[in-house]
């Protein structure tokens, strides 16, 4: 048989390459693009970078991350290479089914790793909290800390999935060595102990470094177990990414994977580069090993580990005041500078998360992971919470800016008495579409489901959204129960995905292609109509004439929150007008304060020194004739919810 | 000889309920070389573990000096153990093995005292120059070298060697028993060696304990051990021997095969079966008719400086070494001196070895055994 050219195996070898590391290479290309987009090319910068370095959630996170991930990698390395010891003197009856499992929580998902550390934690510390208060009550001697979660059970969850990693390292290493060795030694003169020091270690000693590499890396990468296990007030990197993605994907999480690829990138080289040099030449680096180990080369290189932990614990307590608040929000949803000024304001730190969707945070308030003081969710989901008993009702007599709070945002549908929520933001859904791609302007919903504009159009890739732009299209309202109307408004839908008319069901994907000019037709928010106005001047935004929904996202305290105070605290400061035109000028969605609609043209004009485009900003500040055919989602009845993801299913995106 | 050094008083091992050792009585002059020798499994490295204090026994004492030392932790022994496979630490160089020990006396011993003696023991086992050598770079030899220098650098009182040379090639092995004998007169160091090589055994102990199944037995002179065997383990063990079936018909006259032969044992009730011990090299060919018993050839194989025959007497085969070539098939007489025999009273090992009617896989024995002994570390280790 003859066999395959030279050349279509390079070709083949090409391919695949191409395949694993396109998508790494196009990040870090546009992790330097100067334009907002990650679709169009507008030149080279560092400015993510920059923006990266001064983006105060992520920088919380990396640091949080680091530390978490040196604190679990030391303790994991040590716990481990004595745990393999501890197997290694074992007989093989016994030993063999351990190891075995010590292998399931490697092979186990972290998805169940994740959830059942958060359940134990929760249980756990739900116990304790009931017993410390009983203490706490029955005596005045001591006072019994409540316990919830953070950083230690973030740290206790990095240690435990460490800990076989570094395992299934070192065990080979103990196995692969001479059992007489420490015998030897202790017939040398040495001790059990010095036995092991001087003479088990440095011959296990590679499996320990490099179980610990693994280990850190692990580390650095996870997000599932973090994510159920870190609480309310401490994120990873990981976790900040994946969150900041609900709003919209800013460049800067391009800058950050690069940073972190490149991170793991060099640990692996770091990795294989020893192994080589361990298969290579085991006598020389044995020759060499006798001078590495110089006392004083030793004594330094402690010295600076613990350094690096010392400084990495002190620089992270900056600010330890006994008051804290933990808010839980959205991604790129607040000017961040606004977190600093009521810190320095107030003295009390703000424990900034966020979250990418109302349902991810309802399940997290659920699981009991989430332990936040404030959330801002929508609408709909404030009803469903307050339903569910979940809310704490506020104290608006600490709370002087609600004054502020235009009276069209107040006593809405979801929380009628107003007496658990102050707004954040509002906007409305419509229809972006390319002046371009189409022949003449777009007005109606119709328009997301004609057949002219077949694959030109994206439909949002949320049931509620999408049927209800459907419902209104056939006249409906938008929160009808009637399921002949709703199954009507599916069989729209699904005819149209039929037809063809969609090229996707997206997300925050809309961003690139509408910037790209990739589709002519989507269905997206107001405010983050305006980002993507910055690259791509054609588009034009449309609050279709049949009406659409508009949103409120509003601040609300959970019932079990544990800093009501500093929540009121902050609520009050987030509904200022000068934090509401902060906010404003920094995500585009408009406010609900009186004043800072009021004062937003000027204090555009003062910051940029330019008039404020009025048209623009009647998309930003939907004005009331266009607002009153729009009408905010209602929490649906369990039947209508479970019809409406039943024909969400059916439909098979 | 000179004093008693160490004793093992009714020293007996269980492991996991198993017994490994049944109650060992042996003492262990100053300056004598000895050697434990027995199959793999016998008990003879359990028993250099209980004195280097790397195991305690389960009952009975040891005795160093007239001391109790069975609480004694290794470290604190006036020993030191050359290991099997040599044990040496890959990640220091040769240099530093051997000082290994130096560093770890206390009181502190100086750069220079260690230096100098670290250098001097280099000179003793013929090491100078390869100082900074890594020793997973040296030769088999080379490293068994290091091994003992680490050892005797502390100036034990005793070194124990656990088959020392087990992993070298036939020819270094041979250099090397010559190397340890004189560095053993040299140093006037008791050594205690454990092996399961009787030729090693033989030439180089000054007294050679046999065990077998946890047991000792036979404590002896080489000579003494090769000439008059106790039992047949033991006769066995040490060189080839046929041994028969024979009746002790008065004193100084045995029966075997049914013809009586002169002999020079005594003590033993008349008409006592007892196991017979003819060593192959000690029966002389000679005619059919001049012949005490008449077997037929059934099979040569050259050795070199004799050949290997195996003769059958009635259904009876022998091992006999001659210089003198006789075909297969051909007829034999044989005489044996009286000095040629040795009896021996009945003991459990009697039938069970001594017989060559199958030949080939009993003389293979020594070689199998060095196999079985690999696997079964291999297998410790996994």
């Amino acid at each position: 048989m003859k066999k395959p050219s030279n050349g279509l195996n390079r070709v083949f070898m090409a391919l695949v390459f191409l395949f694993l590391y396109a998508p790494i290479v196009v990040l870090i290309v546009f992790s330097f693009n100067a334009g907002t987009s990650n679709a169009v090319w507008k030149g080279f910068s560092f400015e993510w970078y920059e923006q990266l370095f001064h983006n105060r959630m992520i920088m919380e996170s990396v640091y949080t991350t680091l530390l978490v991930s040196l604190l679990a990698t030391v303790i994991a390395t040590v716990v481990g290479t004595f745990t393999a010891i501890g197997f290694y003197a074992m007989r093989r009856r016994t030993r063999a089914p351990l190891e075995a499992v010590n292998n399931i929580p490697m092979m186990n998902a972290d998805i169940v790793t994740g959830v059942s550390m958060c359940l134990l934690f929760v249980a756990f510390f739900g116990f304790w909290n009931d017993f410390a208060e009983w203490v706490n009550n029955a005596q005045d001697f001591m006072t019994l800390p409540s316990l919830s979660m953070g950083f230690g059970t973030l740290l206790i969850a990095h240690i435990s999935f460490n800990i076989p990693y570094v395992l299934l390292s070192v065990s080979p290493k103990l196995r692969q060595m001479d059992k007489n060795l420490i015998d030897a030694a202790q017939d040398l003169g040495c001790t059990w102990i010095q036995a092991f020091w001087k003479v088990a270690l440095p011959e296990i000693k590679p499996g320990i470094v490099s179980g610990a590499l693994i280990a850190f890396t692990m580390s650095i990468d996870d997000f599932v177990i973090s994510y159920f296990t870190a609480g309310s007030s401490t994120s990873t990197l990981a976790m900040a990414i994946y969150s900041m993605t609900k709003k919209r994907v800013s460049p800067v999480i391009n800058a950050v994977s690069t940073l972190l690829f490149i991170t793991v990138l060099v640990l692996l080289v770091v990795v294989n580069i020893r192994d080589a040099k361990q298969a290579q030449a085991p006598t020389k680096q044995a020759a060499d090993a006798g001078e590495q180990n110089s006392p004083l080369k030793k004594i330094a290189l402690g010295a600076l580990a613990c350094l690096v932990i010392v400084a990495l614990i002190f620089t992270g307590q900056h600010g330890n005041s006994n008051r804290v608040v933990n808010v839980c929000s959205w991604g790129e949803y607040i000017d961040e500078s606004l977190i600093e000024e009521f810190e320095s304001q107030t003295g009390i730190t703000v424990h900034y998360q966020t979250t990418d969707s109302n349902e991810t945070l309802y399940s997290l308030l659920k699981s009991g992971a989430g332990d936040y003081d404030v959330i801002v969710p929508s609408d709909y989901m404030i009803a469903r919470l307050i339903s569910e008993d979940m809310l704490a009702e506020l104290d608006y007599s600490a709370i002087p800016n609600f004054a502020h709070i235009d009276s069209a945002y107040q006593h809405l549908s979801y929380d009628p008495e107003n007496r658990y929520t102050v707004p954040y933001t509002w906007g409305t859904l419509g229809i972006i579409y390319n002046e371009s791609m189409v022949d003449e302007p777009i007005t109606s919903w119709s328009a997301m489901f004609d057949e002219k504009y077949a694959g030109q159009v994206l439909m949002i890739r949320n049931s509620r959204d999408a049927l209800g732009a459907a419902l209104l299209e056939l006249g409906y309202d938008l929160n009808t129960t009637d399921e002949a109307e709703i199954r009507a408004a599916w069989q729209l839908l699904s005819d149209a995905k039929q037809k063809g008319v969609y090229q996707a069901f997206v997300m925050d994907e809309v961003y690139g292609k509408m910037e790209g000019g990739n589709a002519a037709i989507a269905m997206y928010y107001a405010g983050d109509y305006l980002t993507m106005l910055e690259n791509n001047e054609d588009l034009r935004f449309v609050v279709p004439e049949e009406g659409s929904n508009w949103f409120v996202d509003a601040m609300c305290v959970l019932k079990t929150a544990q800093h009501k105070e500093e929540a009121m605290e902050w609520i009050n400061f987030i509904a200022s007008t000068q934090s509401n035109l902060a906010n404003m000028d920094y995500i585009y969605y408009a406010s609900p304060n009186t004043d800072a609609l009021a004062e937003y043209p000027d204090y555009y004009f003062d910051l940029y020194d330019e008039e404020l485009d009025r048209e623009l900003y009647e998309i930003m500040v939907t004005p009331p004739e266009v607002l009153e055919r729009c009408a905010l989602y209602e929490n649906l009845p369990a039947d209508t919810l479970r019809l409406y993801n039943q024909l969400w299913t059916q439909l098979g995106i | 000889m000179s004093k008693e050094l160490i004793r093992l008083a009714d020293c007996g091992m269980r492991f996991d309920g198993e017994t490994v050792l049944h109650d060992i009585n042996l003492y262990i002059n100053d300056s004598e070389f000895l050697t434990l020798l027995g199959p793999s499994g016998c008990g003879k490295t359990t028993t250099l573990k209980i004195i280097g204090g790397f195991l305690t026994p389960t009952h009975g004492d040891v005795l160093f000096d007239g001391v109790r030392i069975n609480d004694v932790p290794p470290h604190q022994r006036q020993v030191n153990t050359v290991f099997q496979k040599y044990a040496l630490f890959p990640h220091l160089d040769v240099y530093d093995n051997i000082a290994f020990g130096l560093r770890m006396a206390r009181p502190k011993l100086s750069r220079k005292e260690i230096d100098t003696r670290v250098m001097d023991m280099l000179e003793v086992v013929s090491l100078k120059g390869f100082e900074h050598r890594g020793v997973t770079s040296l030769s088999g030899g080379q490293q068994q070298r290091v091994a003992i220098a680490r050892a005797l650098v502390n100036r034990p009182k005793v070194l124990l060697l656990d088959e020392p040379l087990a992993a070298l090639d036939l020819r270094l092995r041979k250099d090397m028993q010559q190397e340890l004998k004189r560095i053993q007169q040299q140093m006037g160091i008791t050594f205690i060696y454990v092996t399961h090589d009787q030729e090693e055994a033989l030439a180089m102990s000054d007294t050679v304990v046999v065990m077998d199944s946890g047991r000792i037995q036979q404590i002896g002179t080489p000579e003494d051990i090769y000439n008059e065997p106790k039992n047949a383990f033991v006769a066995d063990f040490i060189g080839e021997s046929n041994i028969v079936d024979g009746f002790m018909r008065s004193d100084f006259q045995v029966e075997v095969n049914g013809r009586r032969f002169d002999c020079l044992d005594k003590g033993f009730s008349v008409n006592e079966p007892v196991d017979v011990v003819i060593r192959p090299e000690d029966i002389d060919i000679v005619s059919p008719e001049q012949g005490k018993l008449v077997g037929t050839v059934t099979s040569v194989t050259f050795k070199g400086m004799m050949y290997d025959m195996i003769v059958d007497f009635r259904g009876f085969k022998w091992l006999i070494q001659t210089t003198d070539h006789s075909p297969v098939g051909s007829r034999i007489g044989i005489k044996i001196d009286p000095d040629g025999i040795h009896v021996m009273a009945k003991s459990e090992y009697s039938g069970m070895f001594g017989d060559y009617s199958s030949f080939s896989e009993e003389y293979d024995e020594l070689d199998d055994a060095s196999v079985v002994l690999e696997e079964e570390e291999n297998g410790d280790e996994e």
